[in-house]
């Protein structure tokens, strides 16, 4: 780990390069740029919306207006992409690298790393859109006579923005550290099992699914499927990130130092298994 | 772990040291029946799973500083896992391998381009990627874009290059990074002539500023052109290293044995060619012979050929005609004759049934160049008004020739005379 952790510091100006060739690949050529990593997050809240919300009468809970929903399930799909989407390149980034990784001397710890930054870039590119969103809820209070009631009764204050809003940049930075050692992990497990892309992209949505992003975590414990968030440290971080981010709360001390943990252990196993593999990598492409 | 430069301390105050050493250095890969089995070899290690390849061992090489060095040997000699343990891309198996100094190595040019970004952004990204810091490439920037001579190609996508293209920014970025030794594994052999004798050029410049170049190929004419010390790889291992000469020797040896092989197994095949006539006389095996009394397939620019077309009449005939056509593998008719329209004519007036013979053609010295050739022969019937086939056979034999010194190029190797006169002095004759 201490080694990866070098090697990306010395190299930092590589990567900082990939990183940026990378926000550009995305959208070089396209007429709307950067505009996309905006809409990508907007389109998929609306097709959410329409299916939960719209078809299926899903209530969030009965003390939640309309616009606090939207926004907690927007924040969910943010963070939410960001991470799925790490995992799916992340894992055959060595494989799609393989020219420069066999044909030159090529520092591949940088590889997994860049597309988890990039990602994260990416989040915050979309960071405006939540802030609009909030914008909207705080200036326009819920007016419905039932959800102000039960509301009332069971203390939610709504929409809440605050200095809370502080804690973004940690759980930010513990979500790339989290992501980057199961990228690490995946990339170099995808050159001994080449099915493991496959994998991933089932194994991505399966636990989109199994993550209260657009139904909220209490149902879940309801139907006796808590368990399932324990163990689930996406939950724990979506969580945080809602706290902060919609409800002005501070992160759960608990949530915090298990999500922080999590973080710690998936980098150092990530970490450990590619660079302990590392020099099999040109004979294993 | 990765480090931009190796320059060791050791290494930059000897002027006379050695810029690569390998000591017993072999590499070996692991090949598996099924992709699974790579798996359950990380997972559960300990059981014997795949076969062990060694695509290179037992090699012991010590690289002076400055030298200029080519590896030769045919495809799957081990000549590519070399350069990549050369290079420091893999790890040795066995042995160990050590270079002092940056490498550059154009193993493959333009490695990480990425098709949709301009020609300039791709150099950034390059440049960094061959270990330079953005200062250095700053500096070098324009040199690259100048030499490259891309134009205003320079701001286009790379998608929009040709592969000449595409080497020569390549080739641009990789010798500007200024490294002390370079390697190249045949990436010239793209571009135009222009662009090539440009790289040449910037070689000879390397050598001339003493820093270490390896020069890899299976031909053995440019490598001799460039190097004069060569190693020379056999399945494997280093058969032989040297002085060019020395080792050119022995490589043309194996490559006319394997050149023969070759041909012969080609030669299995010419039945597949068209064949037409008569028949009263059918023409039986061409054996083809060179300086010695063997027959061979293989032979070099100026050496001895001989054609021996065996033949045997089922009919009598009469005036039989014998002839050969000589072709190059792309089909262009070099050269055709019979005995008959000569000055000094062999007229055959009467081949009995049954009877037996050969005929031949000879050069005393091969006007042909390097590459493939084929002949065609054929008997024709002069008794007639018109000469009608008897037995024509297309593409009966294929030979190969083979050229270590290059003294000339094109399809024919002609007797020149070459004279040089300076400012009126005395006049400088090269008779060949």
């Amino acid at each position: 780990m201490i080694q990866t952790i070098k090697s990306l510091a010395q190299n930092r100006s590589l990567l900082r390069d990939f990183v940026v060739r990378d926000l550009k690949a995305r959208y070089v050529g396209s007429s709307m740029g950067f505009f996309w990593s905006v809409v990508y997050p907007i389109m998929n809240l609306f097709v959410y919306l329409f299916v939960f919300q719209i078809v299926l009468k899903m209530t969030w809970s009965a003390d939640k207006s309309s616009q606090e929903v939207v926004l907690l399930m927007l924040v969910g799909i943010v963070a939410w992409t960001a991470f799925a989407e790490t995992l799916s390149r992340a894992t055959n980034t060595l494989v799609d690298n393989a020219n420069l990784i066999q044909k030159v001397v090529f520092p591949s710890e940088i590889l997994p790393v860049y597309i988890t930054i990039s990602a994260l870039v990416n989040l915050v590119i979309a960071l405006p859109v939540v802030g609009l969103a909030l914008t909207y809820g705080m200036l326009n209070p819920p007016t419905d006579p039932v959800t102000v009631a039960a509301a009332e009764a069971s203390g939610n204050l709504g929409i809440q923005v605050g200095l809370n809003l502080a804690w973004l940049p940690l759980l930010l930075i513990l979500q790339g550290v989290f992501t980057a050692g199961l990228a690490y992990f995946l990339a170099t497990f995808n050159l001994f099992w080449r099915d493991t892309i496959h994998i991933i992209g089932v194994a991505v949505t399966v636990l989109m699914f199994l993550t209260p992003i657009f139904y909220p975590a209490e149902k879940m414990v309801a139907e006796g499927y808590g368990w399932m968030l324990t163990y689930n440290p996406m939950h724990w971080l979506l969580d945080m990130y809602r706290g902060v981010m919609v409800k002005n709360l501070a992160p759960d001390l608990r949530f915090l130092a298990q999500f922080t943990g999590a973080a710690a252990l998936s980098f150092f196993v990530g970490s450990q298994f590619f660079s302990s593999q590392r020099e099999r990598f040109p004979d294993l492409l | 772990m990765y480090e931009k430069t190796s320059k060791g301390t050791d290494v930059a105050s000897a002027a006379g040291g050695s810029a690569i050493i390998a000591r017993g250095a072999g590499k070996a890969y692991r090949m598996y029946d099924k992709p699974i089995h790579r798996l359950w070899d990380l997972l559960l290690p300990g059981k014997e799973r795949g076969k062990e390849f060694w695509a290179v061992r037992d090699v012991y090489l010590d690289i002076p500083q400055g030298a200029t060095v080519g590896i030769i040997g045919e495809n799957g000699a081990g000549k590519s896992t070399l350069l990549k343990l050369l290079t420091g891309i893999t790890r040795p198996t066995v042995g160990e391998v050590k270079t002092n100094g940056r490498i550059a190595s154009l193993l493959e040019l333009g490695a990480g381009f990425h098709p949709e970004f301009s020609g300039r952004e791709n150099i950034r990204l390059n440049c960094s990627i061959l270990g330079m810091t953005e200062e250095e490439t700053e500096e070098r920037f324009h040199k690259i874009v100048e030499f490259s001579e891309l134009g205003e190609f320079i701001d286009r996508p790379v998608k929009t290059y040709s592969s000449g293209m595409h080497v020569r920014l390549g080739f641009s970025v990789a010798t500007t990074v200024d490294p002390d030794i370079l390697i190249i594994d045949e990436a010239l052999s793209v571009g135009d002539e222009h662009f090539k004798g440009k790289c040449i050029n910037r070689l000879n410049e390397f050598q001339e500023m003493g820093k270490t170049t390896l020069f890899v190929s299976h031909d053995m004419g440019s490598v001799k052109s460039m190097c004069k010390h060569v190693v020379l790889m056999h399945e494997g291992r280093v058969l032989e290293q040297g002085t060019a000469e020395d080792v050119a020797d022995e490589y043309l040896k194996r490559a006319h044995v394997r050149g023969n092989e070759r041909m012969s197994s080609i030669n299995r095949t010419t039945d597949e060619y068209p064949r037409w006539g008569s028949g009263e006389i059918r023409t039986q095996e061409v054996e083809l012979y060179g300086p010695g009394n063997d027959a061979t397939n293989v032979f070099q620019p100026g050496s001895p050929f001989r054609a021996r077309i065996h033949f045997e009449a089922k009919e009598t005939c009469r005036q039989p005609v014998f002839g050969l056509g000589v072709y190059r593998s792309d089909g262009t008719y070099v050269n055709g004759s019979n005995h008959l329209w000569r000055r000094a004519p062999i007229e055959l007036d009467e081949v009995k049934a049954g009877t037996k013979g050969y005929v031949e053609m000879a050069f005393e010295s091969l006007p042909l160049l390097q590459g493939a050739y084929y002949l065609t022969v054929f008997v024709y019937d002069h008794d007639k008004a018109a000469p009608t086939p008897i037995d024509h056979r297309e593409h009966a034999v294929s030979f190969e020739v083979m050229d270590a010194n290059h003294m000339q190029h094109g399809l024919l190797f002609l007797p020149t005379r070459w004279s040089v006169t300076v400012d009126g002095a005395e006049e400088r004759v090269s008779a060949e």
